[in-house]
């Protein structure tokens, strides 16, 4: 009876806790996204960068250069 | 030496394990969780892998990542940079997965596997080309990678030499063929990342006259095609690089009508549209790849990426380029890339040598006759045991012969989203009931779907118009070819409505059983050739174990179970243990 009654208080307490995280998970992003990717994003368009680059072209090709070739081990221990 | 290759966070998570360089076992987690296209870190994929070879973690000297998270990291944030603020709610929903998995990689492998070695990160479209060369017999090759997208490369192409890979250029996100075919995917009702080989699949219902389909110079209008291959998309028909649906308003327009529903009838209209898409595609495919040739002047090309996947356009490349061979690996999507990321680590970046390339895909689990055994009779399930292999030749030839479905369950499962004999069900192509039966009682799929036939190598151009010799890939089920006219009417439920069948050929070496059993089928029917489809309903990852196996055999209409030495006969055990129809999903 009383373990049954303390696991209940235990899982309700978890069920409020991960409420919680994602009420708080959810205003943090939607801060970073307002204030990081919104700046970024304004900045960009005052500044006429593109990002994506998305327009078409009437030049002879779309191909862009990659030149990926083996390289050096410490360059695969990076994750960029 | 042991490397462990791992691709997992985006859809189909695999594991790949080498030894010395040769591929030795090679798993999707999908399998084991069943969960199709199981995107969550392949633990029972890794633990698989070890225990084929009785090794632990321990013996690990490398882990090869398919991607560098970071870049990929960059591309998402530039998305939603580039789109605010129409991508918040993508942004919302896509970041904790980055923030508690993706970026966390070498932490995730280290405390899941207690691994204590070296990761490596491989780039994805290098893993993908690593995927394709550095197994393939070839000592050079033209390479081809297309996906939907990787870090930010969708399309790439290069050359490979005995154990170096150069990739040479690239087309980026967010220009994507894979990413057209999904949203034309998405926009006829299917589901993406799955779906696309129904589209193809549906293609020849269409009209393939690029004269007269009138989507034909619609679909044109999304996709800006040069005589290199290179490509845009105009991106006000799309959503998908910021928001979680493909297709726009303006494509719907173009289109003449909104997405269509899940499970909607394909009206002539939807079969046009998948036909239109097939040309679009294969004229993209056909001029990247004669640029290809140009460029690097060898005749042999290894593809790789989900595009490579796209079986009707393979079997065309060899009629259309100036290539004289083709290689694709059978698992040449994300899957495959575990495969390259270790294959890339032992062989291009510890410099080690390639001795063998990959002849099979039979590199999953397989269960010994005493372990199925166990499972029979621990479940109380009726069954009858062959007294030798010819035995279960002749006797399983006979009853596919009269007509009966046959799960078929032998050695190590396959690599790869095809069933190429391990996890196959097998029935009669001469059969002209049998495609709707398999259809509507075992596989509860659509019916415009057509069923691959399997063929012995050495009667493959017998009964194919084949490129000749024919092309290793045909041994994955990786090219469509036409049957040649007159077999037509005599194996109707492999012949798709353009005359064309996705073949299997297999040679006995791969799979002594397998190859007996056709040629034991030919004898009595005529024809050497069986239907052979994936062991496992809609929606369903195909089957792995025994118990997989008899569930499926029990919820459909396969009439027997033919599970290493023994036979198991679905009329002769209960019925009810579940219902496999309700179940059948997208």
């Amino acid at each position: 009876m009383k373990k049954g009654f303390f696991s209940g208080i235990k899982a309700g307490f978890t069920g409020f806790s991960k409420i919680i995280t994602a009420v708080v998970n959810f205003f943090l992003l939607l801060l970073v996204y307002i204030v990081g990717v919104g700046l970024t994003s304004i900045f960009s368009k005052i500044s006429k960068r593109e990002i994506l680059d998305q327009k078409l072209h009437n030049e002879k090709t779309y191909w862009s250069d990659l030149n990926l070739t083996d390289s050096n081990i410490e360059r695969y221990y990076r994750q960029f | 030496m042991y490397v462990l290759g791992i691709s997992c966070f985006y859809h189909d998570s695999a594991v790949a394990l080498l030894k010395d360089g040769r591929i030795v076992a090679a798993a999707e987690e999908e399998r084991f969780t069943r969960k199709k296209h199981d995107k969550s870190f392949p633990l029972n994929a890794v633990n698989y892998c070890l225990k084929s070879q009785g090794i632990t973690i321990k013996d690990i000297a490398y882990i090869g990542f398919y991607e560098k998270p970071l870049l990929k990291f960059e591309r998402i944030i530039s998305q939603h940079i580039s789109a605010f603020p129409f991508s918040a709610k993508t942004f919302l929903s896509s970041i904790p997965s980055w923030l508690n998995e993706k970026l966390r990689i070498p932490k995730i492998i280290r405390k899941k596997l207690k691994y204590k070695g070296d990761i490596l990160f491989i780039d994805h479209h290098l893993s993908h080309a690593a995927s394709a060369f550095l197994v393939s017999p070839f000592e050079k090759a033209a390479i081809l990678t297309v996906d939907g997208v990787g870090e930010w490369t969708t399309t790439a192409y290069g050359m490979g030499e005995i154990n170096k890979i150069n990739l040479l250029k690239e087309i980026k996100f967010p220009h994507s063929l894979g990413l057209l075919y999904s949203a034309l995917t998405a926009y006829l009702g299917f589901s993406v990342n799955n779906s696309e080989y129904k589209v193809m699949g549906l293609s020849p219902f269409g009209d393939m006259n690029k004269d007269t389909n009138i989507y034909y110079p619609k679909i044109k209008k999304l996709i800006d095609i040069k005589d290199d291959g290179s490509y845009r998309m105009d991106l006000s028909y799309f959503l998908y690089h910021y928001k979680d649906k493909m297709p726009s308003k303006k494509m719907c327009n173009l289109l003449g009508g909104p997405i269509s529903p899940r499970d909607a009838e394909m009206t002539q209209r939807h079969k046009d549209i998948a036909a239109a898409l097939q040309l679009v595609f294969e004229e993209v495919m056909f001029k990247m790849l004669n640029h290809l040739y140009e460029v690097t002047k060898c005749e042999n090309v290894v593809l790789a990426g989900g595009c490579a996947l796209n079986s009707v356009c393979n079997g065309k490349i060899l009629k259309n380029t100036p290539f004289k061979n083709i290689w694709i690996q059978p698992n040449a999507t994300d899957g495959g890339t575990s495969i390259g990321a270790a294959a890339y680590v032992y062989h291009s970046v510890l410099g080690n040598k390639r001795e063998t390339h990959m002849t099979h895909g039979f590199l999953g689990p397989e269960f010994s006759n005493e372990e199925i055994k166990l499972f029979l009779d621990e479940n109380k399930i009726n069954y009858t045991e062959f007294k030798n292999d010819k035995d279960l030749v002749i006797k399983t030839a006979k009853l596919i012969n009269e007509n009966n479905v046959i799960g078929w369950f032998q050695g190590r499962m396959e690599w790869g989203p095809r069933a190429l004999g391990s996890r196959s069900i097998l029935a009669n192509p001469c059969n002209p009931q049998a495609k709707e039966l398999l259809n509507l009682k075992v596989k509860h799929r659509e019916k415009f779907r057509p069923f691959a036939p399997v063929v012995c190598a050495d009667d493959t151009l017998t009964y194919f118009d084949c490129d000749s010799p024919v092309p290793e890939p045909t041994d994955f089920m990786l090219m469509v070819y036409p049957v040649h006219k007159k077999w037509h009417k005599i194996i109707p439920s492999v012949t798709h409505v353009d005359g064309s069948g996705r073949l299997q050929s297999i040679r006995r070496e791969q799979n002594p059983k397998y190859y007996d059993l056709i040629k034991e089928f030919g004898e009595l029917s005529g024809v050497p050739i069986l239907i052979n489809t994936s062991f496992n309903i809609r929606g369903e990852p195909i089957v792995c174990t025994p118990y997989d196996a008899y569930k499926c055999m029990m919820g459909t209409g396969i009439d027997c179970l033919v599970m290493g030495n023994m036979l198991i006969k679905r009329e002769e055990n209960p019925k009810d243990m579940w219902d496999s129809e309700s179940l059948a999903k997208d």
